[in-house]
């Protein structure tokens, strides 16, 4: 098991990041029934753990006996029926799906589960509260607008039943109506000083020696990703033990290449480079990265190679090129539009000041 | 009482036709009243035609509907009896070799070749068939028949038998009959003929007359076990016969061979030769040549033809002189017919306007002779990646006009509009966009990159407008297809006009677009994570797809199988091992499936 999920807190208490909402999530939860929760924060902050924290504290120590389920859906939509296939992870009492996954039926999918959950609601043991289910739905914020007007509706429609638990990583894209039917928590992305704490825990409980500086390096490099912090940790602990101070720390090979694609951008502005280019964004799509954290990279990197004069129009350009692949479907259209943009800028800026 | 009226109208006309047709039109009388029961259904056709067609076309209707009558109750030998009326096709079939349309080459070379094979005795050439292909209309059989007699030899054909239906069969079957496919009669045939050559029946006196085996119509297969024996068996006809034999095969070489059928064909060709069958391919019959038959046979006929017109139907035909003899018979009629309308409409200066109108406006007018033109997807590609305009701008700018900036401004395009070409390539507007940006940039100049620029841009609204299309439903088909037809537009316009200063043209291969291949295999590599995506947080949750990808893939190809070796108790291990068996197994039928879908596109 990685480390990640090895150390990964297990109750609220054992929370050592966001301890404070940790506690207020503890007393929320302990004196009344919650309402629908919304977790919002960048990747790595600890969102997920949270939440599964959450529902220990609820539902106990069962909240961690799940199944993973590929199940399928039946839904009429309309004159014919549509076949959704979503895995999900159950336990007794909660489900996890993320109906994104789904791609432009994701509408179908969240009315659909939540209807099913409210039909099959536990059974009332004890008569008192905890006659309903849990369901966390990931990545909420690319559901399509389609599917958060139906989510709204099904939420209030069902809200005697079940309780939703979102989790996004913006809360911008994510409509009005649904965040003010949430309790919103905001989760940080976790401070240096913080993921360096982390790491020292786990390298006590590890029982390594840890050269001063080295958890900070690796802090530094994780772009306030604890996840991030922690994998290349581990990364780390198998190249090469005992650490050094020097020890490299393995950056992820993706941003490798990335950065590899700037430089080629740098180096020559033709369309035969734009070529070349293409083939190795392909490359990357091949391996799932996702074209929006593509673009973020790439545009990055060739901002820190580049003349501040021109950063603003770069900038711009990148956002407008982004808007554009949300709006379309192939992405390697737009993303390859902004390098040829940033090609273009480039060589008349080179033009311009070198003659 | 209507019904009868239109009876009387009908054999009154009859006999005016009669006049014309002298001996025949007295015998067709007393049977039009014979039908008259089963004329009744036909009532409405035949009382229009009254009025709009000339009786002799009128005519024509009635005996077809005297031999869809008739030959119901065996009385077939009626039917050739319109011989005034017969198919200009058939009438004025090429009888000598000069009167073949077909280049002279071609025919010197198909000549030779029977002859040699006529003259020397058996067994000298081993092989002993032609394969003659080319576009249908380009007079294929009749070169084979007006050599055959030019050389005295018969013409032998397998005469395709009526095919029995299965549902026919089945009702038949209790009288014994067995079933034999089209395909096993060929087959069936094809052996007798290896076996035993063709018995001449009929020659008993004379000497033994050369015969041609000419194959014409090859049966039908579908799927590949059918087309695999028609395939053997036409093998061990090449390998085995010893009369010259000519199989016809007719290409469908303009449009898109993606059809299944068309690509069988191809093969079959191939593998002919392969093993041994003389090939000639006939092309497509020159405007001129069509000109100068069709010159011939409105001599014959006494019709007065404008050249203008006779070139047009050549020019339309597409090299098919079946259709434009067809065509030009459909021609000959019509003036009366424009005639008894001009009567009660135009004046015969209004009618000659309404003649020289559509050589002016030169497209859609004249589609009645035409056949509709049909590019391949690459022909169309072709036009749009190259680019070609006009050396410079011919055209003066009215005062009306609007000046535009020198930098949007465009030399006038060598082609015709854009969306007609896309029309006329019956291309999937998708397609049409994915082809565009995989080959686009190769047309670039080398310091063009605003160009790429603008190019890709005007692709990237291309696919917004493709990508709203999603998530509508099917019924919703209007507005999705003027969406797909818009996207396609912009696509293609984008190209042409960001190009702004196109390449001389030369050699380019077009290739199938990267981005499917890309698709499916970051599809495959999602699925893939799917599977990794539980096992490897056991801890209750799931990670999103990007975090997989950005974060825990990059570190397992980084750890290895150390990850689990190390780390993991040993029944987490055993589940892993079968964990990465299974996407192993996963892996291979992905390669096939990748392997099949290559070959798909190689035949594109």
């Amino acid at each position: 098991m990685l480390w990640v999920d090895k150390y990964r807190p297990k109750t609220l208490d054992q929370v050592m990041v966001h301890d404070l909402i940790a506690q207020n999530l503890k007393k929320l939860v302990t004196e009344q029934d919650c309402p629908h929760l919304l977790f919002y924060g960048p990747p790595g902050s600890g969102k997920k753990t949270l939440i599964m924290a959450l529902l220990r504290q609820m539902f106990g120590p069962g909240a961690e006996k799940v199944k993973v389920e590929n199940r399928t859906w039946k839904v009429d939509a309309g004159s014919r029926s549509i076949d959704i296939e979503l895995t999900t992870l159950q336990s007794a009492n909660h489900t996890e799906i993320s109906p994104s996954d789904a791609g432009f039926q994701d509408r179908y999918v969240v009315q659909e589960i939540i209807k099913d959950m409210a039909k099959n609601r536990p059974i009332d043991t004890k008569g008192k509260k905890g006659g309903f289910k849990v369901l966390v739905l990931n990545d909420v914020d690319k559901l399509s607008r389609e599917a958060q007007h139906s989510l709204r509706r099904t939420m209030e429609k069902y809200s005697a039943y079940c309780r939703l638990i979102l989790c996004c990583n913006s809360s911008s894209r994510v409509t009005e109506a649904i965040r003010s039917r949430c309790l919103n928590v905001r989760i940080n992305a976790p401070s240096e000083e913080q993921i360096v704490d982390v790491l020292e825990f786990i390298g006590k409980k590890e029982a390594l020696q840890l050269p001063s500086g080295f958890a900070a390096r690796i802090a530094e490099k994780s772009n306030r990703n604890l996840r991030r912090a922690i994998l290349s940790f581990e990364t780390c602990r198998v190249q090469q033990y005992p650490f050094t101070n020097k020890q490299a720390i393995p950056p992820m090979d993706w941003e490798e290449y990335i950065s590899e694609i700037a430089s080629d951008i740098m180096k020559e502005q033709s369309p035969k480079r734009l070529f070349q280019v293409r083939g190795k964004l392909y490359e990357l799509l091949i391996n799932c990265i996702p074209p929006e954290i593509i673009l973020k990279r790439l545009v990055y990197e060739l901002l820190r190679k580049l003349d501040d004069e021109l950063k603003h129009e770069v900038c711009h350009w990148a956002s407008y090129y982004e808007h554009r692949m949300r709006l379309g479907q192939k992405a390697i259209f737009h993303i390859e539009a902004f390098v040829a943009k940033f090609m273009s800028i480039y060589k008349s800026f080179l033009i311009a000041t070198f003659g | 009482m209507s019904k009868r009226n239109s009876v009387v109208l009908l054999s009154s006309d009859d006999e005016d036709g009669s006049i014309n047709r002298s001996n025949h039109g007295y015998k067709t009388k007393p049977k039009s009243k014979k039908s008259t029961s089963s004329r009744g259904l036909k009532k409405p056709r035949v009382s229009t035609s009254e009025t709009r067609f000339s009786n002799l076309h009128q005519i024509n209707l009635l005996d077809e509907d005297f031999n869809e009558v008739f030959t119901g109750s065996k009385v077939s030998a009626d039917t050739q009896r319109s011989s005034t009326l017969e198919q200009w096709v058939a009438k004025y079939k090429p009888c000598s070799l000069e009167e073949l349309a077909v280049h002279k080459k071609k025919v010197e070379e198909v000549k030779t070749w029977f002859e040699e094979r006529l003259k020397a005795s058996k067994g000298i050439y081993r092989n002993n068939v032609l394969v003659i292909s080319g576009q249908a209309g380009v007079g294929k059989s009749a070169a084979i028949h007006v050599i055959a007699s030019h050389l005295g030899a018969t013409v032998c054909g397998w005469n395709t038998p009526t095919p029995v239906i299965w549902q026919e069969h089945l009702y038949n079957s209790g009288a014994g009959a067995q079933y034999t496919s089209k395909l096993g009669e060929f087959e069936n045939f094809v052996e007798k003929i290896r076996k035993y050559g063709i018995i001449p029946t009929s020659f008993t006196g004379e000497s033994k007359p050369s015969v041609i085996l000419l194959i014409d119509d090859l049966p039908m297969t579908n799927g590949k076990a059918a087309f695999g024996r028609l395939k053997d068996c036409l093998h061990l006809l090449v390998y085995s016969t010893q009369i010259p034999t000519a199989i016809l095969f007719t290409d469908y070489g303009n449009t898109d061979s993606a059809d299944y059928n068309a690509r069988c064909l191809e093969e079959l060709q191939l593998s002919l030769e392969s093993s041994g069958a003389c090939k000639v391919a006939f092309n497509p019959i020159t405007t001129n040549s069509i000109k100068k038959t069709l010159f011939r046979i409105c001599q014959m006929e006494h019709c007065d033809v404008s050249a203008d017109h006779v070139d047009h139907i050549a020019k339309a035909s597409g090299g098919d002189i079946r259709h434009a003899i067809t065509s030009l018979q459909f021609f000959c009629l019509k003036p009366n017919q424009v005639h008894s309308l001009s009567l009660f409409t135009d004046s015969p200066g209004a009618l000659k306007d309404e003649c020289n109108k559509p050589v002016r406006s030169n497209n859609g007018y004249y589609l009645h002779y035409g056949r509709d033109e049909t590019l391949s997807l690459f022909h169309a590609l072709g036009k749009f990646l190259h680019n070609k305009r006009e050396t410079r701008s011919s055209i003066k700018y009215d005062q009306d006009d609007f000046l535009i900036q020198e930098r949007f401004s465009r030399l006038p395009l060598k082609m015709d509009v854009p969306e007609k070409i896309l029309c006329q390539s019956h291309a999937q507007p998708g397609l049409v966009t994915g082809f565009l940006h995989e080959n686009v940039l190769d047309f670039l100049d080398d310091e063009a990159i605003d160009d790429a620029w603008t190019l890709s841009s005007y692709l990237g609204d291309a696919d917004i407008l493709l990508a709203n299309l999603r998530g509508t439903l099917p019924s919703d088909n209007d507005a999705g297809s003027v969406l797909q037809s818009a996207a396609a537009s912009v696509a293609v316009r984008g190209v042409l006009f960001g190009n702004s200063q196109p390449l001389s043209s030369r050699w380019h291969t077009i290739r199938r677009p990267q981005l499917w291949h890309v698709e499916k295999a970051s599809l495959y590599k999602k699925n893939e994570m799917l599977r990794l995506k539980f096992p490897a947080c056991k801890c209750l949750s799931s990670y999103h797809m990007s975090v997989m990808a950005t974060e825990y893939m990059p570190i397992y190809k980084l750890l290895g199988n150390r990850a689990y070796g190390v780390y993991n108790e040993p029944h987490e291990e055993v589940l892993k091992n079968m964990d990465m068996e299974d996407v192993d197994f996963d892996q291979m039928s992905l390669d096939e499936q990748v392997r099949d879908s290559d070959d798909d596109i190689e035949d594109w």
